[in-house]
């Protein structure tokens, strides 16, 4: 473990240099402005609900496809999110510890629990793993509602503040989340990362070049876990109400579509992902009635027509961002770039001759 | 001790869905390495398309089983033509998010066409059954287990004994070779996956024979057929009918004897005790 982390410590330093003369550090400076003006623009509605859910599943997506980094895919990560919030909050509850605290240990617990289910998974491949892992949220959710007397998950209960809802809150989430994002990017492209790129490319053969495949996989089941675990305890403070629904399926499918969609296993994928889904899960309820006025006569089963169409249609969208644009929006990123920067190029050419 | 006679009945019942379920999917994954998530979502449609047909068109519950199997075959058909094909051959991941975005097709699809209230097909010998003692037990379920085994036979004969079953079973061994053959593989891809969605189309008539159902219903069935091919191996159809009684048996029991809420967890631990002792499941000889 200590020779991976000096490795990870030389391979940032000179990660940050590269990146500070990349284009995209402006980007990336960019993006993070927008993020620390926009709440001013935003009514206090769209901080709470909007903005600050966003950027916790920015978090949550990423640490999903860290794990896809390494050639692995969860679809249990709701597990993962249910354990950070149920500990953070009972942490601060039951104990009495401050929430910041427990947020940290909240994190922590997810990512043992993490190791725990990791060692069962590493030796499993694709949809082996996607069913144990899918197993072990429904086999926490019997355990939940077991030990309800101690617990209390089915009814639920009000989570406890870290800080003052609205724009504090806001800011710490973002800090974090920058911090959380910042640490998986340097992770991805250190020496650990490129191990998990290999492992993903082709197992046999990155075993075969000495890396050990168990450790590199059960590593990133940690660290994604861990990262799951902080959102976890994030969501259920911005919704204000912990329950055993936040196990629900839905979740799981959550981080995988907006990675997906997004773009996988690069960075800025599951944060373009988390701004869309969040985005049209928050606005398109609004053309509900529209919606309804229109195709209402045609469905004579269903009250509203919206929540419906809405799903099915993010259904079609996943099926179709995956057949026509395997490598997600954040593909099209660099045409767009192409497309506004192709003047000065031209310029620069005509200069050369 | 009659009502563990019956619960074991249910059981049996319930597992012989659970095998056709596992055995459509179990024939997909065999011929095209497919797997196909939203298998469970073809069940739940093919109940539907039973309930239509007994209560809009007026047939006989059992008869609607055929047409469930005929319009879940066009339905496969479209799917192959129109998804999985696209993917085959990429990223094994991109074959699980197609099925996931299925899922989410097939049951707001269902909610628009049928709302979300909790339907059963009605059904002729519903309530009646054999009375030993104090024991009761129902034509129905009997009825659905002999559907079932008679469906098992039908689709054993098509395998071993039909040109269409050798080409299958051919393109399972080693695809490019019966390619070289003359095999044409896209046309058995499409007709595997008729097939196999075909196989889910009965089970959902069974299923809304035997049980409620309502557009959600589909999710943990395909997770059960899932641990019933993990647990029989893959690839293996004997293996997926031992699995799918030992499951269903498993699984009644757990309720009766544990309660309601152990139902799935229970299956979910059995399924990953078995990995973790052997990844490849029970019967399995080589995982890939």
């Amino acid at each position: 473990m200590p020779e991976m982390f000096t490795q990870l410590l030389g391979s940032v330093e000179k990660e940050l240099l590269e990146f500070r003369q990349s284009d995209k550090f402006y980007f990336v400076l960019g993006a993070v402005a927008i993020g620390l003006v926009i709440p001013f623009a935003a009514s206090e509605y769209v901080v709470g609900e909007v903005l600050t859910p966003m950027i916790i599943f920015m978090i949550y997506a990423s640490s999903w496809n860290l794990l896809a980094y390494s050639g692995q895919g969860s679809l249990g990560h709701a597990a993962f999110l249910g354990i950070g919030g149920f500990a953070s909050a009972l942490l601060a509850i039951k104990l009495g510890l401050p929430p910041v605290f427990g947020l940290l240990v909240g994190s922590l617990f997810s990512a043992g629990i993490g190791l725990l289910i990791g060692l069962v998974c590493v030796r499993l491949k694709a949809w082996f793993l996607a069913m144990v892992t899918f197993g072990f949220s429904v086999i926490i959710v019997t355990l939940i509602s077991q030990f309800d007397s101690v617990i209390g998950g089915v009814m639920g209960f009000p989570t406890p503040l870290i800080i003052e809802r609205g724009l504090p809150f806001y800011y710490l989430t973002f800090v974090l989340a920058a911090i959380s994002i910042g640490v998986m990017y340097l992770l991805i492209k250190s020496k650990t990362g490129l191990a998990f790129r290999a492992i993903h490319e082709n197992e046999p053969e990155a075993k075969m070049i000495g890396i050990n495949i168990a450790k590199y996989k059960l590593l990133a089941f940690v660290l994604s876990t861990f990262f799951a675990g902080l959102a976890g305890g994030l969501f259920a403070q911005s919704i204000r109400y912990i329950q055993v629904s936040v196990f629900d399926p839905y979740y799981s499918f959550l981080p995988l579509m907006m990675a997906v969609i997004g773009g996988l296993r690069t960075i800025e994928g599951p944060l373009i992902g988390s701004v869309i889904i969040v985005t049209i899960n928050s606005y398109l309820y609004k053309i509900d009635d529209v919606l309804q006025g229109l195709m209402g006569p045609l469905f004579p089963n269903v009250s509203n027509v919206g929540p419906p169409l809405r799903m099915l249609s993010l259904g079609l969208f996943l099926v179709l961002v995956v057949i026509f644009l395997p490598k997600g929006i954040s593909s099209l990123l660099p045409k767009i770039r192409e497309y506004f920067s192709e003047k000065p190029k031209k310029a620069k050419t005509h200069e050369g001759k | 001790m009659s009502g563990l006679i019956e619960t074991l009945l249910w059981g049996v019942a319930n597992g012989c869905i659970y095998i056709l379920l596992a055995t459509g999917l179990n024939i997909i994954f065999g011929v095209m390495k497919l797997v196909n998530f939203a298998h469970g979502q073809l069940l739940m449609i093919g109940a539907y398309v039973a309930f239509v047909a007994t209560t809009a068109l007026g047939l006989n519950a059992y008869l609607s089983i055929l047409v469930a199997m005929a319009a879940m075959a066009v339905i496969g058909v479209a799917l192959e033509r129109l998804t999985f094909r696209r993917v085959l051959g990429t990223d094994k991941l991109n074959e699980i998010f197609v099925s996931l975005g299925l899922i989410y097709v097939f049951e707001n699809a269902a909610v628009l066409l049928w709302g979300n209230k909790w339907k059963q097909i009605p059904n002729p010998l519903q309530g009646e059954g054999l009375v030993i003692g104090e024991t009761l037990l129902g034509y129905d379920r009997l009825v659905a287990i002999l559907i079932v085994a008679a469906i098992l036979i039908a689709l054993f004969i098509l395998l071993k004994k039909t040109k269409i079953g050798l080409a299958m079973r051919a393109t399972s061994q080693r695809s490019e070779t019966s390619m070289l053959m003359g095999v044409n593989i896209e046309k058995v891809y499409v007709f595997t996956f008729a097939l196999g969605a075909a196989l889910a189309g009965a089970a959902g008539a069974l299923y809304g024979i035997l049980l409620p159902f309502e557009p959600g219903i589909g999710a943990l069935p395909t997770i059960k057929a899932f641990a019933i091919i993990m647990l029989g191996g893959l690839g293996s159809i004997p293996g997926a009918v031992v699995g799918g009684l030992l499951y269903g048996i498993a699984e009644t029991l757990a309720v009766y004897f544990l309660g309601g809420i152990w139902q799935d967890a229970i299956a979910f631990a059995l399924l990953i005790i078995v990995l973790v002792i052997k990844p490849t499941g029970l019967f399995g000889e080589k995982g890939e």
